[in-house]
């Protein structure tokens, strides 16, 4: 077939080259295909995860706090809300619309259930910008008849539900309220990561309010009480951020129960005695350190801080003189006065210097060079034993004493009754009070320690700083014979599962070394002081059971001005003591007439309600004057100690 | 009419069976994955109306095929120059009469009907391709028959151009080589165009293009270079694509399953449409789609078997073009949502929701039977 005449033909190979390209096209198809989905399969699985999943953590639910009987301090109760989930609700096209709809479905709701709006148009764009695939939550804490209302005609409202969120709850009102501390609004930084389920730790994508303690046990114990696995959420949403679906939901946790050695009842015995003062008890079992009440005056309400606290609330409260938020239990730090007394003569018999029979002649003052320390009994006690003196808590006595074994086993003592350092009770905010001693003179006072300071130390005055729950540990230990406990708050903690865990009690590092002869005469004299009929504790006294007390009286401020701080360390029975009280009212008259008569009503509840002895009556509390200043000044510090 | 009976029942017999079963079971595929794209999830069911009107186009292109490998192929060619005219008008009528979707005017509305004259502008070049590339007037070698070809591709390729609608305009480029190629074009002139058409892409991307093309089409080019430029406009259907296909994996999620189309990622508007291959790679996996690949790897061997086997270079070079047209279909499509193509607005054949396309694909198909049937008995 000639080639000019251009006859048409089928040419194979080109064929089978055309066909072998187009095939080798599909093979890099393929090439690829498998790069994307085999090789970068799971790079790719991750993006889309990225994109269209989101984790929600879901707050567990807050453990209780309970006293030791089981009474409930902190719970939780059901707050009625009424959630609008916004993916029924949206409108396509702008956002506006959508924030239009659900703006007309919140007004016809409010209508139904005759509530203001708490949510303003602006809340609801938010919302949809920043948490679009979560149910908006549009009224909170609604009272039954809101619900009931809403429950009937639910059916009109498409898209909206009732649902139920934990709120924390303090029965018992402002009781303990320094101690139970209050929770808050968690912020997301503290929050655990998503990893709990062994995944890689992220952060969550969404956090649902949660509770965190704020202070007081509440904030020590956060984390017993707030469940550790909280749950976790995780939704599917569409390209535009709404929730498609639901993947997975891993319900939440119950956090753990606090039992707390507290007894709500003898708690709410010294709130009461302490009413309208500002002051501080707290009361401790001396054979284990349970810490039977820790009481601090004024307080607050903690239910008005849930769930967060109205700016006007707070302001009021941080402002006010009498410093309600501030826990002297803990936190305050007083001159002992008096009371410090027994820690002297231990100090004193200890040192071997001083024995229990050894008398010295109070005639009212005590020289010392060119100063005169006036003892509180301007006539004087006379000639006086060591049971006597604490008895009727002479000045001059202790100052003999001090001087005789020196101030550093004064202070050696103090140490060992656990003074000047903090006691590690579970809370915030503790302070160590001071002991004075020569190296502290020299660096605040740029000055050596002298007689006087000692003669000061001896009857609890001059630099000497304590806190009232360190006084409660000491009365125990001179209730107790001298084991120096840590004061135990927390006596266990029980697992949402019913496993509870113990808390034993625990003696403070490095208590005092007493000899049982030494502390004998200690206690008979504060026995003395309360139940004989010239002891300077007499006003402590109770029918049925045998108090033991010691009073104090502490000078603060500007020398003169009159303002005292008035204490008692008591202890009963005095046979077998189950009960140790340190009691503190700021601005007093003295020991004996302000706190010996408020120990007595608070002796006098405990023994009623918790033991059911027959107590009398309580007489109503005396009225404090307020502070006289003296018109004497005096050339050295005076302690001053009630007239008989 | 017992004649008649008997050759009927000849052409039956006659077909490419093979081809009719990978044809229906791709048909078959993109039924179901045009309803997955239409799934909302349980409580929606499916959406739209893709799927039901799926059917009935694949029904209507069914019995267009039915008739084309039932009629002699030579009589179609004859008319080619015809429908060439016919389609050129009709383009021209869209230019003027057209409905305008996004922004571009590709549909005449014919009863109620929108119609895609482009789809069928397609098919009338590749027969009349066939029909001048086998002329015993045109010498196949020569210069002047690589003119005429691009000369007659020119007119439609212009047209489709100004509707606008790159992508198919651009289809018909390298079908008219491939024909070119198959007839025994010069391997010189061919390879010149080659180097023209790279040269072509250069000057689409140089600032210089915008004479020529619309800044939609420019801006695609650009995000084909670099998808993460622009993750949030014309990047996106590039992006979510292909997260859809990477995150099928192996195996696939499952039919109904994908999330990428049922949460919108993968916009709900082009799921069923131009992007129903990410819908299959994530739902059914590397497996699923390179099965799919397969069998239009297969369904384009029977083509070329019956351009081999075609009784007249005529037939050969129709059955080569309709190839072609289907290659180039699939490959753009899928390099495109894999990102190895840039986005254009082409369809899968067979798969793809579409009812012009789908009557011009089974069209093609009929015309490639009618050749198979009255193929020279040459078979190895």
């Amino acid at each position: 077939m000639p080639r000019d005449r251009f006859i048409p033909e089928v040419h194979v190979w080109r064929l089978l080259l055309l066909w072998l390209a187009m095939l080798a096209c599909f093979g890099a198809l393929t090439y690829r295909l498998w790069n994307l989905q085999v090789a970068q399969g799971m790079e790719y699985q991750r993006r889309l995860a990225k994109q269209s999943l989101r984790s929600v953590r879901i707050p567990g639910i807050r453990g209780r706090i309970l006293d030791r009987n089981g009474v409930r301090m902190a719970d939780n109760r059901p707050s009625y809300c009424v959630s609008l989930y916004l993916e029924e609700l949206r409108r396509s096209g702008n956002v506006q619309r959508t924030v239009d709809n659900v703006m007309e479905s919140l007004y016809r709701i409010a209508e139904a259930m005759d509530r203001p709006l708490q949510m303003s148009p602006q809340d609801v764009r938010l919302h949809l910008g920043r948490r679009t695939p979560l149910p908006l939550v549009a009224w909170r804490d609604l009272d039954e008849a809101a619900v009931a209302r809403f429950a009937e005609r639910a059916s009109e409202f498409p898209g909206a539900e009732l649902t139920v969120e934990p709120v924390r709850v303090y029965p018992q009102g402002g009781s303990a309220c320094h101690m139970l501390g209050y929770v808050g609004r968690a912020d997301s930084a503290s929050l655990p990561d998503a990893g709990d389920d062994g995944e890689a730790p992220e952060k969550y994508h969404y956090y649902l309010p949660e509770m965190a303690g704020k202070s007081g046990i509440e904030k020590r114990l956060d984390g017993v009480l707030r469940a550790n696995a909280g749950g976790k959420l995780e939704i599917q949403v569409d390209v535009a951020g709404f929730k498609f679906d639901e993947v997975s939901r891993r319900a939440p946790g119950k956090g753990s129960d606090v039992v707390l050695a507290v007894d709500s009842r003898i708690q709410r015995a010294a709130e009461a005695v302490l009413e309208g003062q500002r002051g501080a008890a707290v009361v401790v079992d001396p054979r284990n350190g349970d810490v039977l009440a820790l009481a601090s005056a004024p307080g607050f309400d903690p239910n008005q801080f849930v769930p967060s606290v109205p700016a006007k609330v707070w302001n009021q409260l941080l402002k006010a003189e009498a410093r309600p938020l501030y826990n002297r239990a803990t936190g305050g730090e007083y001159a002992p006065g008096s009371t410090f007394k027994p820690v002297t003569l231990l100090a004193a018999l200890h040192s071997g210097k001083v024995s229990a029979d050894m008398r010295f002649t109070c005639p009212g003052y005590f020289e010392l060079g060119s100063a005169r320390f006036r003892c509180w009994q301007h006539w004087g006690h006379g000639s006086i034993d060591l049971q006597a003196a604490i008895r009727y808590s002479c000045n001059v006595y202790l100052f003999h004493s001090a001087l005789e074994c020196g101030p550093e086993a004064v202070q050696a003592m103090a140490r060992d009754c656990g003074f000047g350092r903090k006691t590690d009770i579970s809370l915030d905010f503790e302070r160590p009070g001071l002991v004075p001693d020569n190296a502290w003179k020299r660096t605040a006072r740029r000055d050596s320690w002298r007689d006087g300071d000692t003669c000061n130390l001896s009857i609890g005055q001059g630099a000497l700083l304590v806190t009232p729950v360190q006084m409660g540990m000491y009365a125990a230990a001179l209730a107790n014979g001298g084991t120096l406990w840590q004061p135990r708050l927390v006596g266990r903690i029980v697992a949402a599962g019913g496993e509870a865990q113990e808390i034993a009690p625990a003696k403070a590092s490095g208590g005092p070394s007493w000899e049982a002869r030494h502390i004998r005469v200690v206690r008979e004299g504060m026995r003395d002081a309360v139940n004989q009929p010239d002891g300077s504790g007499k006003r402590a006294k109770l029918p049925n059971v045998t108090v033991a007390a010691k009073t104090g009286t502490a000078e603060y401020g500007v020398k003169g001005a009159g303002r005292k701080m008035t204490w008692m360390i008591a202890f009963a029975p005095f046979e077998d003591p189950r009960y140790a009280v340190a009691l503190l009212v700021e601005d007093g008259v003295s020991g004996g007439t302000t706190a010996a008569p408020r120990v007595k009503q608070l002796l006098a509840q405990v023994f009623a309600e918790v033991e059911g002895l027959e107590m009398p009556v309580p007489a109503p509390l005396p009225e404090i004057p307020a502070p006289v200043p003296e018109t004497v000044p005096e050339a050295a510090p005076v302690p001053a100690e009630e007239p008989a | 009419m017992k004649k008649r009976m008997q050759a009927g029942w000849r052409i039956f017999l006659a077909q490419d069976w093979l081809a009719v079963l990978l044809a229906a079971g791709l048909l078959a595929a993109g039924l179901s994955f045009i309803y997955s794209a239409s799934w909302r999830g349980e409580d929606t069911g499916i959406v739209g109306s893709w799927f039901s009107k799926q059917i009935w186009w694949a029904a209507l292109g069914a019995a267009v095929a039915l008739a084309l490998a039932a009629t002699d192929y030579r009589f179609w060619l004859r008319q080619s120059w015809w429908f060439y005219a016919g389609t050129l008008v009709l383009l021209a009528l869209v230019l003027v009469a057209g409905k305008k979707v996004y922004g571009a005017y590709r549909w005449l509305v014919i009863f109620g009907i929108p119609v895609q004259p482009s789809e069928f502008a397609k098919v009338a070049l590749v027969l009349v391709l066939a029909r001048v590339l086998s002329s015993p007037l045109v010498r196949q070698r020569s210069f002047g028959a690589v003119l005429l070809a691009l000369g007659l591709m020119a007119l439609p390729f212009g047209l489709i151009l100004e509707e606008p609608d790159l992508g198919t305009a651009m289809i018909l480029v390298p079908t008219t080589v491939f024909m070119l190629f198959a007839a025994g074009g010069g391997l010189r002139y061919l390879f010149g165009l080659a180097v023209l058409g790279l040269g072509a892409v250069a000057a689409a991307l140089s600032p210089l293009a915008r004479f020529v093309l619309d800044d939609y089409q420019r801006e695609r080019i650009a995000t084909f270079l670099d998808p993460s430029r622009d993750p949030l406009g014309s990047g996106w259907n590039a992006l979510q694509s292909a997260i859809a296909v990477g995150s099928g994996g192996l195996s696939g999620k499952g039919f109904l399953n994908g999330s990428q189309n049922v949460l919108g990622f993968l916009p709900r508007t082009v799921s069923p449409t131009d992007f129903i291959f990410p819908v299959i790679a994530e739902e059914t996996g590397f497996i699923g789609a390179s099965l799919l690949l397969l069998g239009f790897a297969a369904l384009l061997t029977c083509y070329i078997r019956t351009a081999w086997t075609a009784k007249d270079p005529a037939g050969s070079l129709l059955a080569t073009g309709i190839a072609s047209l289907l290659f180039c279909h699939v490959f753009v499509n899928i390099g495109m949502t894999i990102g190895l193509l840039p986005i254009t607005g082409l369809p899968l054949p067979l798969v793809s929701s579409g009812g012009s396309f789908m009557v011009s694909t089974l069209a093609g198909f009929g015309l490639v039977q009618s050749v198979h049937v009255r193929r020279m008995r040459r078979e190895v």
